[in-house]
């Protein structure tokens, strides 16, 4: 199969992957494809130049149901269709046709599936540990079966030679900092090669989810990565809403974007703080971090909460905003980063530091399947809120802030234009009516039945995190709990390009601007 | 750097006075709940057991245990029997021994013994 040279648009690519197009138009579609199948399908998906590989993961593969097979998912974004395209195959035995191959952006997730599934790509490649802790034996908690070995302990197997060696740095790193583990290869100065461990922060989030509500599973999808607790409730809720076939009201998803819009404006002032710390700015670290504790303010006044958790809940949300405070607090909170910011890109002994430093290529972001300020700032305008439009930004639609260069301070500026559309945003979402309400959950759900081309009660659900896109996929069994949630924060696409950044030609120094700049959570990534 | 300087010494001192003064935001802050022993019975306690999310309520026979500690201010349970449960206002909660954030509430309602 050659490279397709035009979006083939969803009609096309069903027909490539021999299926009829949808009956509806809904924004999801899923459709079954043969195990057998799914090399040629995923060649052809890849080589679209309209489609994304958004998420791949697991399910079913119950321990306790002999032979029970795995369900592999792979979620591709259609995003000038303005749809997303699940694909659905069912793997009998222990070997799946390796993906990673063709997709190099499936490689962390085939290490995910083997380790919580049991299922390894074909072809013997070595896979890396990006879950689940060295200590974890067989009857560790998982979702699936155990594998039949340990997974590597490495990144892969690399070879230092010549004047280069292997250094060491983590998982404590300093206080206040996640814990990280930095594998990094270098000559001297020079960052020949970085590989990171993440699974000293797993908590089997996704694995204490099952069994429960998705209400009560709510508390722990804000806590699996608390700096991102609206955007990863966002699309929990929204996913499990399309598995219930309820819609909340209007006034409370304009309540959910203006509580979003919040926690990117607090992520992004938080980020410039870090960006100050990692360039020896303190004095300018003080100004941004004044203005985050103003904003952290701001939340606590607006919703009650510093970090913005319990806004969301399953159908709605559980407060509306202080419109009064958020009116009077919000001027002056932004007005801080901004005075913040200005000052910043006078400073040329700190914009020095961060130009032409991490570059990444609009290439490496679309190969890697990047998201949100990092993707954007290498000039893909790459955008759930704009791609995928649902109320409330369907009507309040945002403008796109893109970078040119793909450095920290493409990066930077980006984020700085989000900010500003953050503003804008919140002033309109307030002007059109925003409250607490909550749809009434069915209380009969048993009977419902998904639309077409969906397999019962699942659902998927997505919102732009301040990080970018974050997808949540959940199956509800008959009494209405949950037997499979997947939560997949920008984070865990986001740090698949951190390395590749870090070899761009940086030395160690630039490794701390390079990570404020890219502001990702080990939490997100190891939930 | 002179700009960082004056911009300093400008923008002068900044920080809370906190504990010498109460900070404002604190009053905008979600607390831990207060319980009203004579409004709670063994079937409400049940209930709101079941609905903290973590597990910072368990009854013992005719006392509700309620570990501050453990709870998160998430509001819940007053959600759920806003009859029985108020917001206490409490957030100065360091305490030298966790046992301590450990309360012990008689369960006095009707019907509760």
């Amino acid at each position: 199969m050659t490279a397709l040279q035009q979006d083939p648009g969803l009609p096309g690519l069903l027909s490539l992957l021999g299926h009829d197009a949808p009956a509806g138009d809904g924004p999801v579609v899923t459709v079954s494809l043969a195990a057998a199948d799914l090399e040629t399908a995923v060649r052809r998906l890849s080589a679209a130049p309209g489609a994304r590989l958004a998420d791949v993961f697991g399910s079913g593969g119950n321990p306790a149901i002999d032979g029970d097979p795995v369900i592999v998912r792979m979620v591709w974004g259609l995003d000038s269709d303005r749809r997303y395209l699940i694909t659905e195959s069912v793997i009998e035995g222990d070997r799946y046709p390796a993906l990673s191959d063709i997709v190099p952006a499936a490689f962390a997730e085939e290490c995910e599936i083997y380790e919580q599934f049991g299922i390894r790509p074909a072809g013997g490649k070595p896979l890396n540990r990006v879950a689940l802790p060295p200590q974890a034996g067989p009857d560790f908690p998982r979702l699936g079966r155990a594998p039949a070995e340990q997974p590597a302990d490495v990144h892969a197997p690399h070879v230092v030679g010549g004047q280069a060696f292997e250094f060491p740095f983590g998982p404590v790193r300093q206080a206040g900092v996640e814990s990280l583990y930095y594998g990094l290869v270098t000559s001297g100065e020079e960052v020949v090669d970085l590989y990171l461990l993440t699974w000293h922060k797993h908590r089997g989030v996704e694995w204490r989810m099952r069994g429960r509500t998705p209400r009560e599973a709510l508390f722990q999808v804000e806590r699996a990565e608390g700096l991102g607790a609206v955007g990863s409730g966002w699309a929990f809720a929204a996913a499990t809403e399309t598995a219930l076939q309820v819609q909340p009201p209007d006034q409370a998803l304009r309540t959910r974007a203006i509580a979003l819009e919040l926690e990117r404006l607090y992520n992004h002032a938080a980020a410039t703080a870090a960006l100050c710390q990692s360039t020896g700015l303190a004095v300018g670290q003080a100004a941004a971090e004044i203005a985050l504790e103003r904003l952290l303010r701001l939340n606590a006044a607006t919703f009650g909460h510093r970090y913005l958790f319990g806004v969301i809940d399953i159908g709605g949300t559980r407060s509306g905003p202080d419109a009064a405070a958020l009116r009077r607090e919000l001027p002056g909170a932004y007005g801080e980063l901004r005075r913040a910011a200005d000052a910043l890109l006078g400073t040329n002994s700190f914009l020095d530091r961060l130009e032409a430093t991490g570059i990444l290529t609009p290439e490496a972001a679309r190969r890697l399947g990047l998201v949100g300020p990092v993707a954007r700032a290498t000039g893909l305008a790459v955008d759930a809120r704009a791609d995928h439009p649902a109320e409330p930004y369907a009507g309040h639609p945002p403008v796109v802030a893109t970078g040119e260069g793909g450095d920290v301070l493409a990066r930077f500026r980006v984020m700085l234009a989000e900010a500003a559309e953050s503003v804008r945003l919140i002033g309109d979402l307030l002007e059109a009516g925003a409250g607490p309400g909550r749809a009434d959950l069915p209380d009969d759900v048993i009977s419902r039945t998904g639309p077409s081309g969906n397999t019962g009660r699942t659902g998927l659900g997505w919102a732009e995190s301040s990080r970018g896109e974050a997808l949540a996929w959940v199956s509800l069994d008959d009494g209405g709990r949950i037997t499979r949630a997947r939560l997949r924060p920008a984070s865990v696409r986001n740090w698949r390009g951190f390395d590749d950044a870090c070899r761009s030609q940086n030395v160690f120094t630039d490794i701390p601007i390079i990570e404020a700049s890219f502001w990702l959570t080990v939490a997100g990534t190891s939930r | 750097m002179a700009l960082w300087f004056l911009r300093g010494l400008r923008r002068g001192v900044i920080t809370t006075r906190y504990p010498a003064r109460a900070d404002d935001s604190a009053t905008a802050l979600p607390t831990p709940p207060a319980f009203r022993p004579e409004a709670l019975t063994r079937e409400l306690a049940d209930r709101l057991c079941l609905v903290c999310p973590s597990w910072a309520l368990t009854r013992n026979g005719d006392v509700l245990f309620f570990d501050a500690g453990a709870c998160t201010a998430c509001g819940r349970c007053r959600e759920m029997a806003p009859e029985a449960v108020t917001t206490s206002g409490e957030f100065e909660l360091a305490a030298t021994n966790p046992a301590h954030l450990v309360k012990r509430i008689p369960l006095l309602g009707e019907g509760s013994s």
